[in-house]
């Protein structure tokens, strides 16, 4: 898959906080200071604000997220179905590495 | 006042502060769930040093992408503009260089009997380089002006009032500064001139040569102000010279800001986008066959920095940046599609 085909590709070192960010609309709206707990919950990586709002605006300008209307001064953040499956085949490509390391380890190496 | 009230108050204080980093494009969009959320942040964590430095340095990058020079922030919206406003500022700065580079080797380039192929065929893209520039650059200001005028005849002036203002005062001082030169010109072409008389159409190496000539002696007074002979130059010219650089940043800031400002057809997105990718590739044309012709041999012995080997192979290395900045504009120009 090429970075033109594979929205994350193309957001580089920020690639990884996409993730959790696109995993933790997966559950639900939020907006960004409940990512951040959401992301910091689920993965123990807190996100900078710099770099949350960072991947925010790529992930809008990427047509994978939606900005919702404001509730005041915090605005919600919504998943789109090009997220989800951006997201999905994600999280499948992942498991399947996942499965191959741990097969191989299991063979070559007596861990766990 | 209630500690707690006070606390709040500080926390968006900073907040604020931090916002500042952004431009005003992002601060649009973002500004107020961005404060939000640092106040909260401020609550869990009042001194976060890291916090500081990621906010103050994604800023930084948000403020590139804004004139253009990277597309990572992901405001698409005015891409185009900020990159043809930003690629008139290096370019105008760059043709002050550029051109009187462009002199020295073209004077040498005339001076000479023989003209190897090689070293006619670099001094040509040089030629052809520095003259499509020139032409962009007029060309973009003479757009901007009509634009600005038409906008202005519909009682739509107010945002282009300012920048107006300053492009109008800063070309005035380089009209001022290059007042002699038409009469030179004439001069030139009328054999008026008593120590040089009129080159024809039918000595191209003459008339290159003079061109040249007057070139190196308009634009080295810019680029070299400190090096002029100052019991020679009046007062008055001497701190025109002086300003010229500063005056073609603040023409090409201003023009840049109109840029953004003026409402442009639907096709000026597509020739904007065509115009930075052209100024690209024009820049990077100039500096590798400059370069090519350096290493080539073009000085023949002599040396085409008349400032001294340092000061010009700074001037060299300031070319270089400019030349691929503007191609690194070009090149992100081609991509959006926004």
């Amino acid at each position: 898959m090429t970075s033109s085909e594979n929205p994350l590709a193309g957001l580089g070192r920020n690639a990884g906080a996409a993730v959790l960010v696109l995993s933790s609309l997966a559950g639900g709206d939020k907006h960004g200071y409940a990512l951040v707990k959401d992301v910091e919950g689920f993965s123990g990586v807190h996100l900078p604000p710099g770099t949350l709002y960072q991947v925010l605006a790529r992930l809008v300008s990427r047509g994978l997220i939606v900005a919702l209307e404001a509730d005041s001064r915090r605005r919600p953040y919504r998943l789109t179905a090009q997220g989800a499956t951006v997201l999905a085949d994600y999280i499948t490509a992942q498991q399947r590495i996942l499965k191959t390391g741990q097969a191989r380890l299991k063979r070559s190496w007596t861990l766990a | 006042m209630d500690t707690r009230v006070r606390s709040k108050l500080d926390g968006t204080r900073r907040a604020v502060r931090l916002l500042r980093w952004y431009p005003i494009a992002w601060r649009e969009q973002y500004g107020d769930e961005f404060v939000d959320h640092l106040e909260q942040e401020f609550v869990d964590r009042p001194v976060d040093l890291g916090r500081t430095v990621n906010v103050v340095y994604k800023g930084f990058a948000a403020r590139i992408a804004d004139v253009g020079l990277s597309n990572g922030d992901g405001l698409a919206k005015g891409r185009t503009r900020a990159a043809v406003g930003t690629s008139f500022v290096l370019t105008a700065l760059m043709a002050m260089l550029a051109l009187n580079f462009w002199s020295v080797a073209m004077g040498l380039w005339g001076g000479r009997r023989y003209h190897p192929a090689p070293d006619t065929v670099v001094t040509g893209v040089l030629s052809v380089a520095i003259g499509f520039l020139l032409v962009i650059l007029i060309a973009m200001v003479v757009t901007v002006a009509v634009c600005v005028l038409r906008q202005i005849m519909r009682g739509r002036a107010r945002p282009l009032v300012v920048p107006s203002l300053f492009a109008l005062g800063a070309g005035g001082l380089l009209l001022y500064d290059v007042r002699w030169l038409p009469r030179m010109l004439v001069q030139y072409a009328h054999g008026t001139e008593p120590l040089r008389p009129n080159p024809t159409l039918s000595q191209p190496l003459r008339v290159i040569d003079e061109l040249a000539r007057i070139t190196w002696m308009l634009t080295q007074r810019w680029v070299t102000p400190w090096s002029q002979n100052a019991s020679n130059t009046p007062a008055v010219q001497t701190v025109v010279n002086y300003l010229v650089p500063l005056a073609v940043l603040i023409l090409g800031i201003s023009i840049a800001l109109l840029v953004r400002r003026i409402e442009l057809p639907h096709f000026g997105e597509r020739l904007g986008r065509a115009t930075v990718a052209l100024q690209g590739a024009l820049a990077a044309s100039f500096f590798v066959a400059y370069a090519l012709w350096f290493v080539v041999g073009g000085p023949s012995g002599d040396t085409p920095f008349w400032m001294g080997p340092q000061a010009g192979g700074a001037y060299l290395a300031i070319l270089a940046l400019f030349a691929v900045l503007i191609g690194r504009l070009g090149i992100l120009a081609r991509r959006v599609r926004a």
